[in-house]
């Protein structure tokens, strides 16, 4: 399974990375923001994206790719500081599959991978 | 600025260092700023905003304890407080923002977080948005030393 993480965060990146890593998911690629992201997306299972980020933030990420005709059927998670209600409900509605607040643990992160890729 | 304000700043940098780190910061007894110049040798500020509010959270290491919390975080050992280091201090200090953003918005007071900026250098100068006092949060953790700033300007009140 290739996973794309895409956070603004190079500690992020890592953070994810290696939790990632020691899930036994060792095809991990990496991108700053959305506009890299959406030219990484080939042959990508599951999608790992911040929503704050310079250049194009994750919530026009997902937009993005949910109105393509070869990626929009990619899940995606959501990892972002945005905790409150009103933006899970929007980046919900925009298509995301789960969603994850930060601070997050490396359990959650498995058991959200898990229950999205079922 | 009252309790109420600071409290969740409290909670959330907690969280956010027992969920990243695995330790429980130990806080120390809050006093206001009385000078410009911050202790830290590397501090990672973020603004926030909205109609009625405008203020700023600041957090500040010493190089040891930002290097500590590098290791902590990502499992790599560094000496300088390199551009990764300083990465690590923004991204912490979005995550602290965020996080108390969170729970401030459940009482009612909703507000938007600028990017980090990050400051490196010996007593450095945080310039915090708005001109209300600054209350700084020591904390311990472990056997290394931070602290947090937080100044923030509400016309608005709080519902519980
Ligand atoms: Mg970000």
């Amino acid at each position: 399974m290739k996973i794309l993480v895409v956070d603004d965060s190079i500690t992020m990146r890592r953070i994810i990375v290696n939790h990632l890593k020691q899930g036994g998911y060792n095809n991990v690629i990496e991108a700053g923001n959305g506009v890299e992201a959406i030219s990484h997306m080939a042959g990508v299972d599951l999608l790992l994206t911040d929503w704050n980020m310079p250049v194009m933030d994750g919530l026009t990420l997902v937009k993005e790719i949910r109105k393509s005709p070869t990626f929009s059927s990619v899940p995606i998670i959501m990892i972002t500081t945005e905790g409150a209600k009103a933006e899970v409900l929007e980046a919900l509605k925009n298509g995301v599959n789960d969603y994850i607040v930060k601070p997050f643990s490396k359990g959650t992160l498995a058991e959200k991978i898990q229950k999205v890729m079922e | 600025m009252e309790v109420q304000y600071i409290n969740p700043f409290i909670s959330a940098m907690n969280k956010t260092l027992e969920t990243m780190l695995g330790i429980l910061p130990k806080r120390g007894q809050p006093y206001l700023k009385n000078n410009k110049i911050t202790e830290g040798d590397i501090s990672g500020l973020i603004g926030f905003a909205e109609k009625n509010i405008i203020g700023s959270v600041a957090i500040s290491f010493p190089q040891e304890t930002a290097l500590f919390v590098y290791e902590k975080m990502t499992g790599d050992k560094l000496t300088t407080l390199n551009r990764d280091v300083q990465d690590s201090i923004g991204e912490l200090a979005n995550i602290v923002a965020g996080s108390a953003k969170t729970i401030l918005s459940g009482k009612g007071l909703s507000f938007h977080i600028s990017i980090p900026t990050v400051i490196v250098g010996k007593n450095h100068h945080i310039s915090h948005k708005a001109e209300t006092p600054i209350v700084v949060i020591p904390f311990h953790l472990q056997d290394f030393t931070f602290i947090m700033e937080v100044t923030m300007k509400i016309s608005k009140q709080l519902s519980d």
